[in-house]
């Protein structure tokens, strides 16, 4: 706040001087830099018995703008296993080149190519390394593990993982979930034939949740991929979302 | 601690062909503790008119019965029913004559109009009012409902599949919050009468 000049007695002019009521400064504060940032974005990877589909928006935001529609969060790890990863966009870069790395290394040394779990138990050592300052990133593996099947790792920031059969991270998360739920887990639904998961309906089922994300969730839209994971390989859709 | 997420609430409301349902859990905690499993937090205003109050629970009862006040006036002076959208501009009114010190709680309003049209709305802690026409929500678990309603909700559904939408909507979402849920209760307000229904739910 300025001194202004008013013409009054120099009495009032101290007064006008001290810190307006309130605050204990001029609100003149040291910024502290944040080594974070929040791009946004929403990922989703589902099990199924012998295929994993990972995928997520496109978009990268940073506060109200943003920064690229087509900036893809799947990355491929293998030929059958791919990590999604969202939060801090120079912390999922950084993670997921330090894992290719160390994949390629597992590669060479062991002359075979690392596996779903085992990528999984990595990524989380990975990521408790880093226990006292954290990659902020929201990470989920998907792939096939040692017999084939589908398998889902979900992870939080410092590394906590757990396999599932299909989970939604970043931050759209809250809306994908429930619906996941209801119609993969059978929840809050009786006397339902609980038929097996086909790939047909999880990627119907993952271009409905991310539509409605969109909808609702401003740092999710522009486009979606997925990424369908078998044992011939990975196949990849995009799908025009919102870009709103 | 944040002033609306200290009791818990799920709260949505659902337009349908001639009709309307509003849904809403039953927990009443205070933080992490339950208190009780069968918390009112729909009220009805007339006979196809109900209001549905998320967030803090003396507010939610504060505003309930200053509503029953006002609604007991407006029918004793206008001898007739209230209209849902006037309803609507009542409660806005309310609400915004404390717009410096608010009551902190979120209404939803689902009714029939006198024409048979259906009516949802519902308007944030300070009054400003919503009418989307398809579905509204309120409560600590906004998010996961409106990730449930924009995928489950279609237009002009009939009460029957009206509430099996509705229902698994708020089942769903509040089984992913930890502060609401412990059962839930369902309203159906057709033109001819109002069906509830008392769901059993993850009781924890």
């Amino acid at each position: 706040p300025f001194l202004w000049y008013t013409g009054k007695s120099a009495t009032m002019a101290l007064a006008a001087a001290a810190p307006p009521a309130g605050m204990s400064d001029y609100g003149a504060v040291q910024h502290r830099f944040s080594p974070y940032s929040f791009n946004g974005g929403t990922i989703v990877a589902v099990a199924g018995d012998d295929f994993a589909v990972v995928a997520g928006d496109t978009r990268l935001s940073e506060g109200y703008e943003i920064l690229t529609r087509d900036s893809s969060k799947c990355y491929k790890m293998s030929d059958r296993t791919m990590i999604a990863s969202t939060g801090f966009h120079g912390d999922v870069t950084t993670l997921t080149r330090l894992l290719g790395s160390r994949m390629e290394l597992y590669k060479h040394r062991h002359n075979k190519v690392m596996s779903s779990p085992a990528l999984a138990q990595m990524l989380s050592n990975t990521l408790y390394y880093r226990r006292f300052f954290p990659y902020y990133a929201h990470c989920v593996v998907g792939g096939l593990d040692n017999e084939g099947k589908g398998c889902v790792f979900s992870y939080d920031p410092v590394g906590s993982y757990e396999r599932e059969f299909y989970r939604a991270a970043g931050s759209g998360a809250s809306l994908l979930q429930p619906l996941l739920d209801n119609q993969l887990g059978f929840k809050n639904m009786q006397g339902v034939t609980k038929d097996p998961l086909t790939v047909d309906k999880a990627t119907k089922l993952i271009r409905d949740v991310m539509v409605g994300a969109s909808e609702r969730d401003i740092y999710t839209g522009d486009a979606l991929e997925m990424n369908i994971i078998t044992k011939d390989g990975i196949r990849k859709e995009i799908i025009p979302l919102r870009r709103d | 601690m944040s002033i609306m997420s200290y009791n818990g609430a799920a709260i949505v409301a659902m337009a349908g062909k001639d009709c309307v349902a509003i849904a809403s859990d039953r927990r009443f905690g205070v933080q992490a503790q339950t208190v009780s499993m069968d918390f009112q937090k729909i009220f009805p205003m007339g006979e196809r008119l109900m209001v549905g109050l998320a967030g803090l629970a003396t507010d939610v009862q504060t505003v309930s019965e200053r509503l029953r006040f006002k609604m007991n006036m407006y029918k004793l002076r206008e001898e007739r029913d209230i209209e849902p959208v006037t309803f609507m501009h009542m409660i806005s009114n309310l609400l915004y004559e404390k717009r410096f010190g608010p009551y902190f709680c979120e209404p939803v309003i689902a009714g029939i109009d006198k024409h048979g049209k259906p009516f949802i709305s519902s308007t944030d802690l300070i009054g400003c009012p919503m009418t989307p026409g398809n579905f509204v929500v309120a409560g600590t678990c906004s998010e996961q409902l409106y990730g449930m309603c924009e995928a489950l909700y279609v237009p002009d559904l009939g009460p029957e599949d009206l509430f099996e939408t509705i229902s698994q909507s708020l089942l769903n979402a509040q089984d992913r919050d930890a502060l609401a849920g412990w059962g839930a209760v369902v309203h159906v307000i057709t033109k001819d009468q109002v069906i509830t229904r008392t769901l059993k739910s993850r009781m924890d």
